[in-house]
């Protein structure tokens, strides 16, 4: 593929969930992530665009916004890029302005604002297959012949329909640079206009953007102002004086601009469609009962059960297969090395035991995906969000909050990039807060594990939803208090557009499947792997000989194979591993963990999933390289502690076994997370109030837990 | 020492040294103002001074 035309960029802009990204990744070849709920896409993504004559363009597909007046952080993004103002672009030579063909007329604004930006549009009506399934029918020439000859095109993205048109659309708008007529204001607004910019040009010594100019007369919280560098005092008088005008023209200053736009809309849309009668089709009747106020919720918590039972139902035998493959390889290679001990162990019991144990929850991994894309794709995830919002709005989060906390489940990194999308600073840095409590896909495996080996398979699903919960639970008075005492932010109602029910298109399921897949595999071969080589030499070494000689001389009558076992106890239990996780495992012992979890608890602060691959260590490190039946959960099960007053009982017994997942469910170990807290907080402060906070709350719930259930038990 | 002790020594050396090597490109990379994550998903995203 050659480079694109220097200098040559495109943005790919329109409402949100018109299917920009759909779009971008259609025109560019590309795997942007998309999704059936507004704001998937929330920062800039570019790709190249072959126009369909030997040019190349960069295509910048941008987040999704109703006008120009930005509110939040993600369309500023737009803003900025539209106007040149977004570090290492350019202004675009040409907009792609993606329109929802079932909504021309609201989409049309966003469309309309844009003409003031001087910059050649193309117009794709894009899900033309809903408009003709609606009985709608587009004059797109007459459309293009009353803006100007502005290129008009249909298209449906998801289908493929419509791309090469599209493609020469884009290389004839650069070509003709065809503008879209600006509106026509009346005199007095365009003397309102004259008079603003006219008082930036005289106090900044240069003239300002017809568009920045209007952002300034119309929007009351606009930061044109300040990028301008136009001192505030000067500036509210001036536009005190051109709003009066506004006024004496007959409208309201912050309304004038979408009343006179509209207004040549509904001219220039008459004539351009015909048809279409309920607009809202079958998804307003499917709305009516899983919106029910009642039945909503019930059935919500029925398709959650189904779909973790489905989880552990579905990826049984593939576990099976799996752990079976990795007890192969584990025979196979720890045989020959019999006269190399120590590389035996590293082999068999570090990469081959921490990477298998990790790697066996690749098909719930899959299917948790798949789940995931089912409901995103199909319009449920939006309608979920509504489900929850009375929970949401009753702790004072902004409604906005849902969609970020919803993507939290998968994974916190993006769902934290997604506060971007809530206008109101406070309520963004609240919801940013609260996001890490969501039970991201990083759990999973450790609730899995848990599961599978001590809770009965018919109360699986039940307890993997309750540990879903636990972090809701903690998260919503977490947001209560930090919305209504700390930061003090206003209630805001939840508007959120809901999308047309479709059916889960395949490809972007699987593709979601398999890019999760990857991950996980890829993450597995190469984080895993090393923290298991490091786990694995801390349990390994110190190996003193004197240790063996010690354990033999202590059981002089008693079998060799049990001999063997325990003289690999013994060496674990004075590894460098071993003398740390005792030396801390008195902080952990009200939790009821002994030493080997402990370890695993503190090696999973950079990453949970790690907990799974150093406990496959260290119980595989413990039971010998030869024991390759020994699965981990087995292991785990025969585990009993060694001393105190709990001697001879199971380590894992139940209080343990759901203290551990609850610290889990609400600690903060994830490095990334942290990271991005920080970055998006704009400081450090507010990521280690979260680490702090979250952490101490892990070990307060879980001591308190694991002492009532022991005491009641 | 010999050559079982040397391979493993090289190989958790290895393991240990792109450990660090990868978190401080991390730290680099976040410092640069890109993506806080290990999957480099978010573009820049600044506005011109």
């Amino acid at each position: 593929m050659s480079a694109a035309e220097p200098g040559l960029t495109v943005a790919l802009v329109g409402n949100p969930n018109t299917g920009k990204s759909t779009l971008f990744n259609a025109l560019t070849g590309l795997r942007q992530r998309v999704g059936n709920y507004p704001g998937v896409t929330v920062a800039r993504k570019s790709g190249q665009c072959d126009c369909g004559d030997g040019t190349k363009v960069e295509l910048i597909d941008l987040p999704g916004l109703y006008s120009l007046s930005a509110a939040s952080p993600d369309e500023q993004v737009v803003i900025d890029a539209l106007s040149g103002h977004l570090a290492e672009d350019r202004r675009p030579d040409a907009v792609v302005v993606v329109i929802d063909a079932t909504n021309l007329l609201r989409n049309l604004f966003l469309a309309s604002q844009l003409s003031e930006l001087d910059i050649p549009v193309v117009l794709v009506l894009n899900q033309a297959d809903v408009a003709t399934e609606q009985g709608l029918k587009i004059d797109t020439e007459l459309l293009s012949r009353r803006l100007g000859g502005v290129p008009v095109v249909l298209s449906s993205a998801w289908k493929g329909e419509g791309i090469s048109a599209v493609r020469r659309a884009i290389g004839e708008a650069l070509r003709a640079r065809v503008r879209m007529p600006a509106v026509e204001w009346p005199a007095l607004v365009e003397e309102a206009l004259a008079d603003v910019a006219t008082g930036v040009a005289t106090d900044i010594g240069r003239a300002p953007g017809r568009a920045d100019v209007e952002r300034l007369l119309f929007d009351s919280t606009t930061s044109v102002g300040q990028r301008l560098g136009w001192a505030s005092a000067r500036r509210d008088v001036v536009i005190r004086a051109a709003r009066d005008k506004v006024r004496r023209a007959g409208y309201n200053p912050l309304a004038a601009e979408p009343l006179i736009h509209y207004a040549r809309l509904r001219k220039l849309l008459e004539g351009v469609v015909q048809g279409g009668g309920d607009r809202t089709g079958g998804s307003a009747a499917v709305d009516q009962v899983l919106l029910h106020r009642f039945l909503g919720p019930v059935l919500f918590l029925g398709i959650m059960l189904g779909f973790f039972g489905s989880v552990f139902w579905l990826a049984k035998f593939p576990m099976e297969w799996i752990q079976a493959g990795v007890d192969w390889t584990k025979t196979v290679v720890a045989p020959p090395l019999d006269a190399y001990p120590m590389l035996q162990s590293l082999l068999a019991d570090g990469i081959i035991g921490g990477v298998g144990a990790f790697l066996v929850f690749l098909p719930q991994i899959l299917i948790l995906f798949l789940f995931i894309g089912i409901l995103e794709d199909s319009g449920y995830m939006a309608r979920a969000a509504f489900i929850m919002d009375r929970l949401f709005s009753w702790c004072g989060l902004n409604g906005k909050s849902f969609v970020p906390l919803l993507s939290g489940f998968a994974c916190a990194i993006p769902s934290l990039l997604s506060t971007r999308t809530i206008e109101d600073p406070k309520a963004r840095l609240a919801t940013a807060f609260v996001v890490p409590f969501m039970s991201c896909s990083a759990r999973f495996p450790v609730y899995a594990l848990m599961c599978a080996a001590f809770i009965a398979p018919g109360w699986q699903p039940v307890v993997m939803i309750g540990m879903h919960c636990v972090g809701l639970l903690f998260a919503v008075p977490t947001a209560f208090v930090l919305t209504r005492l700390v930061l003090k932010v206003k209630p805001q109602p939840f508007v959120l557009e809901l999308p047309r029910y479709q059916m889960p298109k395949p490809r972007d399921v699987l593709w979601r499947m398999w890019q999760n897949a990857a991950e996980f595999v890829s993450k597995a071969g190469t984080v895993i792997f090393a923290i298991t080589i490091i786990v694995w030499a801390l349990s390994y070494f110190p190996r003193d000989a004197a240790v063996a000689e010690r354990v033999k001389a202590a059981n002089p009558s008693v079998a060799e194979a049990v001999v063997t076992a325990k003289i690999q106890a013994a060496y674990v239990e004075q590894s460098y591993m071993g003398r740390f996780g005792k030396a801390i495992q008195p902080a952990f012992d009200p939790l009821g963990f002994d030493w080997k979890i402990t370890v695993g608890v503190l090696a999973s602060f950079p990453a949970r999933e790690v907990i799974v691959s150093t406990l496959g260590v260290t119980y595989s490190v413990g039971e010998g390289a030869k024991a390759d039946s020994q699965h981990l959960r087995q292991a785990m099960k025969d585990a009993k502690w060694q001393e105190g007053p709990r001697v001879g009982k199971p380590i894992f017994s139940l209080a343990a076994v759901l203290s551990l997942m609850v610290f889990f469910a609400l600690c903060s170990q994830c490095g990334p997370t942290i990271a991005t807290l920080a970055q998006e907080t704009g400081g450090w402060k507010w990521a280690a109030a979260s680490f702090v906070y979250m952490t101490a709350l892990a070990w307060i719930v879980s001591a308190l837990l694991y002492q009532t259930v022991i005491r009641l038990s | 020492m010999n050559l079982e002790t040397v391979i493993v020594g090289i190989i958790v050396g290895l393991a240990g040294g792109w450990l660090v090597r990868r978190w401080l490109a991390a730290a680099r990379r976040r410092k640069a103002g890109g993506c806080a994550g290990d999957c480099a998903c978010a573009a820049k995203i600044q506005p011109k001074k």
